[in-house]
């Protein structure tokens, strides 16, 4: 297990995701792949959090709380990704209830007006 | 157990996991049934909660089995299942031979910056006292410019053991630190963002004005005409 690798699998991911929004008509399937992508990204930010080193301590200043801290910088990125995700995965779906009710469809190509 | 077991073991779980996930993520993008194919969206997320944990990355684990399997994914079936037009299933768009080619496209770049990349490793790191704040605990004294970072007293560090073996042993208190700290004020946007997405998400699902209303717009603009 290198970084290399975790990024391999990041990279799948996000490659399946993206080809899911692109090949689905049906909205909520597409909101499932934009989930998958997000996920591709946070594999990524903690994969580096864990197998590269912080620039704070590589270099040659005093040792600081912060710059141990600093080692955590993916893991932060990723609670905040999930939050948003989380965020938008809801607002996304209030948005498909909205659609549904106003064309009675889930197919992307109905929802090309913006004024129902 | 010593470190090789432990890397090994993990090198394991690690592809085990990675291969539930991606086997998940095909059947998400590929099932015609919507309802399975959210079931295997909960199996993938469930699957990169593990990885995080592989990852030694325990508190971001936790959120994600808490946010994404317990959450996400019962918002998802629950969109499922209260859309009757679910029986039509997900039908293929016609950009589907493109979308595969942009998909290979991009897992090609990805996976030859990976691996043409010189990333830096965690064995470049020389400061002992660092190596040992990583990898046998982690811990504050003083306040203000006095804070010091101590490791448990009496420790016994190898700085071998940083490579491939875990960092940061104490990260969620670390983890939470940081948040009050350095990342207070994204830490208190992602608050109202999230009260916001709420108020936003309760406006968005509002009943419809009723058909009544709906006729006297129409009748009062028809008359203004």
């Amino acid at each position: 297990m290198t970084i290399e690798n975790v990024l391999l699998v990041s990279a799948a991911l996000f490659a399946i995701g993206a080809y899911g929004v692109v090949s689905r008509r049906s909205l909520v399937t597409v909101i499932m792949s934009l989930e998958l992508i997000f996920n591709g990204v946070v594999i990524a930010a903690v994969g580096f959090s864990r197998f590269t080193p912080a620039a704070a301590l590589l270099s040659d200043d005093p040792l600081t709380a912060e710059a141990i801290r600093s080692a955590l910088t993916g893991h932060v990125f990723a609670i905040f990704v999930t939050a948003v995700a989380a965020g938008e995965a809801a607002l996304a779906f209030a948005l498909v209830f909205a659609m549904f009710r106003a064309t009675e469809s889930l197919e992307i190509t109905d929802a090309s007006e913006m004024k129902n | 157990m010593s470190v090789m077991e432990v890397s090994t073991l993990t090198t394991v779980a690690f592809w085990v996991a990675s291969a539930m996930i991606l086997s998940l993520a095909v059947i998400v993008v590929t099932q015609h049934d919507v309802f399975r194919a959210a079931m295997a969206l909960a199996g993938t997320f469930f699957g990169v909660g593990v990885l995080y944990f592989i990852l030694s990355a325990e508190f971001v684990g936790a959120v994600q089995i808490l946010v994404y399997v317990g959450a996400i994914s019962v918002l998802m079936a629950f969109a499922v299942m209260f859309i009757q037009d679910i029986t039509a299933g997900s039908r293929p768009s016609q950009g589907r031979l493109v979308g595969a080619a942009v998909a290979v496209l991009i897992f090609a770049a990805l996976a030859f910056t990976a691996y043409n990349t010189n990333w830096s490793s965690m064995d470049e790191i020389t400061d002992p006292f660092a190596v040992a704040a990583l990898t046998e605990g982690y811990f504050e004294v003083g306040t203000g410019d006095d804070l010091r970072v101590v490791t448990e007293p009496g420790f016994t560090s190898e700085e071998v053991l940083i490579h491939n073996d875990g960092v940061l042993v104490d990260s969620t208190a670390a983890l939470g630190v940081s948040l009050i700290r350095e990342y207070m004020l994204a830490f208190e946007i992602i608050g109202l963002l999230l009260v916001a997405t709420l108020i936003g998400g309760l406006l968005l699902m509002r009943d419809p004005p009723s058909s009544d209303e709906d006729e006297a717009d129409a009748q009062t603009g028809g008359a203004s005409v």
